[in-house]
């Protein structure tokens, strides 16, 4: 009698479906019920995603400038005033004293101390090399280059254009010099603005740590409590019980993909999106489905949740860390580099950034999405195969 | 406060992490590895950005000049192409960072003695990393017209090139970097990495703590025993605290002998600054448990609330001035940041405790609001 009727069910798509139906229900009630972690989801994908977004920028902005000046000249004053913002902020002169300076840099209070000397005009009038000092804080040694170069540059270009008026005299005024003008274009985000790139980037961070937390989450309570044994000796296959978890938790990160999307990447930050809204929605589906299946994987490895919880951040910060997202994979080492291309992430980011930022379509992205496609099967796969040996059919 | 219930909840607490084997290991495990990979990967430095070029003159000087790009260290060449629209193709699919097109006529231009105008496209996606290339291939130019207009100016007024070039750059800048000479970025990232990851290991470690006895229902044991609120959050906490600790006790010894970070400052300040630091770290993780009811929420709410302000607003990538002013009242917020400072003056600067006081101060303040809050909000009973 049983085994007749679970003879039908295998062969009756509807009560497949059906059941499948009534266990992403019980995902989504269950879900309902932790208030506060839909607070947090919510939270999440708006508040957070804002956050990350707005006032703050890797570009060196505002970098305190003191200095002292001792020629007290024309030309002394009108170099200090091309430090400027936006990459400059000069905070005032201080006297001769060299010890106030080293306790400002001590402080913190200052990141960059120019020292111009007695005889700087007069140096720089009769063609003698003028000298500057520079002091600069470099215990953030990329803001200390950035903050250096930048000033190397306002000095260079001082000092040329003090010198081709001269030289120009002396050259009867000859107007025509030969000379490659530098004509740069940014393209993608002509502006730079830091807040579509921030933006972006934590709302893939986002969506990737949801769709390894969640499934894994949802997995091991059961495990944890014991209703998994329910399960177990219930009409359903291994599929059933894992299947519904994946789903619904996938559909929770679309929505709040969507709802981050709409609010704050267009809404607030008109991140402008350039390329098909049903392929991101495509891809990001490929995507969290492929990293669930991590989550599930892990899920087999995990007694209790407090371990699901470590060896989520142990997966995650790699992933998130190496996959380019938020320092330029260029920079890293080579071995690191051939890990990143490993992570299903990497081409989740490039894919994700070429569709939104560079308008980007599948005849461009196609490679990308297929090696997403076979590492997220891959797995995928291992995934359920742990968890089918784990749990039996 | 009776000082053997404190001692006999640690214990209770101490012998269910040891228990569990797998997470007693991933309570060290996590935080050593996350700061082996940080310290390798996570770097800014912008080297080796892929490369085309179009070359429309084919002349002698175009070469040179390609060459320029072709030989520093700061591009990575990957190939000159036939057409702008290759170069398109090659920027959206990410295959390069950046172009330059060298327009036909340069070098006849150039002999002529006219300006000629060089287009460089560069991929804006990560700005910062915009910015950089921005900056290389400004001042590759700069090099390139330095050089021609020497040649040029030495040929009209019959002086040495070497004459001319020290007449057009009058003034020198002399600059001296303070507290990272050779600006290695892993000496000035690796302390910060300690800050980091001392906010994310140890509010996870106590949220799923205090959590797991809430969902698993042992906490009414306690609700029931004559354990205190006070003795019960601090014999909870202790074990957190010096499993932390010992973390941070690690982490300092990665970051000086395997990143090779100097050490300039106190190591006694250092690890007391460290300790108030993680009591409040900890404490956050006890705020988090306080509000959830289960294990996953304590996840995310603890990752949520700790890593992204960790990573933004504490100076660890972004200098605080350069913060707009609500990013900046974030970050004066959070004790992440007067640990930044605490860090950057004992390991980079090796300034006293005279130049930090008040930041250690204000981490002590911290830690007694947290713990306060915690107190003030755990009951002895659950709503449910």
């Amino acid at each position: 009698m049983m085994q007749k009727w679970m003879f039908s069910a295998m062969h009756n798509p509807m009560i497949w479906l059906r059941r499948l139906h009534v266990m992403t229900f019980k995902e989504f009630l269950q879900l309902k019920r932790d208030w506060m972690l839909l607070i947090f989801i919510v939270y999440a994908f708006t508040a957070d995603i804002y956050l990350a977004g707005s006032g703050v920028s890797l570009q060196l902005r505002e970098a305190v400038l003191y200095f002292t000046d001792q020629d007290k000249s024309v030309s002394s004053r009108e170099l200090v005033y091309r430090f400027q913002p936006p990459n400059f902020h000069v905070a005032g002169e201080i006297s001769e004293n060299p010890r106030k300076a080293l306790q400002l840099l001590d402080e913190g209070d200052a990141m960059v101390v120019l020292d111009i000397g007695a005889d700087f005009e007069k140096e720089l009038i009769t063609g003698a090399s003028a000298r500057i000092q520079m002091q600069i804080d470099t215990s953030n040694s990329v803001q200390g280059f950035l903050a250096s170069s930048y000033a190397q540059r306002i000095v260079a270009d001082y000092g040329t254009e003090k010198a081709m008026t001269r030289l120009k005299a002396l050259g009867g005024g000859s107007a025509s010099l030969p000379r490659i003008i530098d004509d740069h274009r940014v393209w993608f985000n002509a502006n730079q603005n830091d807040t579509w790139f921030m933006s972006i980037t934590e709302l893939l961070t986002i969506i990737t740590l949801f769709s390894v937390l969640l499934p894994a989450a949802a997995m091991v309570r059961e495990k944890e409590r014991g209703t998994v044994e329910q399960l177990l000796v219930s009409p359903l296959s291994s599929f059933q019980i894992m299947f519904p978890k994946v789903l619904s938790m996938t559909t929770v990160i679309l929505i709040g993909c969507a709802i981050s999307l709409a609010l704050v990447l267009k809404g607030i930050f008109h991140v402008p999106i350039r390329g098909s809204l049903p392929l991101f929605f495509a891809i990001t589906t490929l995507f969290v489905f492929t990293t669930a299946g991590l989550g599930l994987f892990i899920s087999t490895i995990a007694r209790n949740l407090a371990q699901v919880g470590m060896m989520t951040i142990l997966v995650f910060t790699p992933m998130l860390f190496l996959s380019g997202a938020w320092t330029p994979p260029e920079a890293m080492p080579f071995w690191m580099r051939t890990v990143m291309y490993a992570s299903p992430l990497h081409y989740y980011i490039d894919t994700g950034f070429g569709i939104l930022l560079k308008g980007a379509g599948v005849d461009i992205l196609w490679d990308e999405i297929l090696i997403m496609g076979i590492l997220g099967g891959v797995i995928f796969g291992v995934g359920m195969a742990r968890f089918r040996k784990q749990f039996g059919n | 406060m009776n000082w053997h219930r404190i001692i006999a909840v640690s214990h209770k607490e101490w012998r269910e992490i040891v228990r569990d084997k797998v997470f007693f290991a991933l309570a060290f495990l996590v935080p050593v590895s996350m700061m082996i990979l940080l310290g390798y990967g996570l770097s800014l430095d912008v080297e080796g950005i892929p490369l085309a070029i179009l070359d429309d003159d084919h002349s002698s000087a175009s070469r040179e000049y390609a060459y320029r790009f072709i030989g520093s260290r700061y591009f990575d060449f990957r190939g000159y192409v036939d057409s702008e629209r290759d170069l398109n193709e090659l920027l959206t699919d990410n295959r390069i960072r950046a172009a330059v097109i060298i327009p036909p006529d340069f070098e006849k231009n150039l002999l002529s003695a006219k300006a000629v105008a060089v287009q460089t496209l560069i991929d804006g996606t990560f700005p910062f990393r915009a910015q950089t290339t921005k900056g290389y291939v400004i001042a590759i130019n700069a090099a390139a017209n330095m050089d021609m207009l020497a040649g040029h100016l030495s040929k009209i007024l019959g002086t040495s090139e070497e004459n001319i070039r020290r007449q057009l750059q009058p003034v020198r800048l002399e600059t001296r970097y303070l507290y990272n000479q050779s600006l290695k970025s892993i000496w000035s990232l690796a302390p910060k990495l300690i800050m980091l990851i001392l906010m994310i290991s140890p509010p996870f470690l106590t949220a799923l703590g205090v959590v797991r006895e809430k969902e698993s229902g042992s906490i009414y044991n306690i609700y029931v025993s004559t354990v205190s609120r006070a003795e019960f959050l601090v014999g909870k906490l202790f074990p957190y605290v010096a499993i932390s600790m010992v973390n941070a006790a690690v982490l300092f010894l990665l970051a000086t002998a395997l990143f090779g970070a100097p050490f300039k400052g106190s190591v006694s300040i250092f690890f007391l600054a460290t300790l108030l630091y993680v009591v409040c770290t900890t404490g956050i993780g006890l705020l988090v448990s306080v509000f959830v009811r289960t294990q996953i929420a304590a996840m995310i709410v603890a990752s949520i609330v700790t890593l992204v302000p960790a990573v933004l607003y504490s100076g660890v990538l972004i200098p605080i001035f350069s913060l707009e002013t609500t990013a900046r009242i974030i970050a004066h917020l959070l004790p992440a940041m007067y640990y930044t400072n605490i860090v950057t003056a004992c390991f980079m600067k090796g300034t006293g405790i005279g130049y930090f006081w008040l930041d250690v101060l204000i981490l002590a303040g911290y830690a007694a609001l947290l713990m306060g809050f915690g107190y003030a909000l755990f009951r002895k009973r659950t709503a449910t």
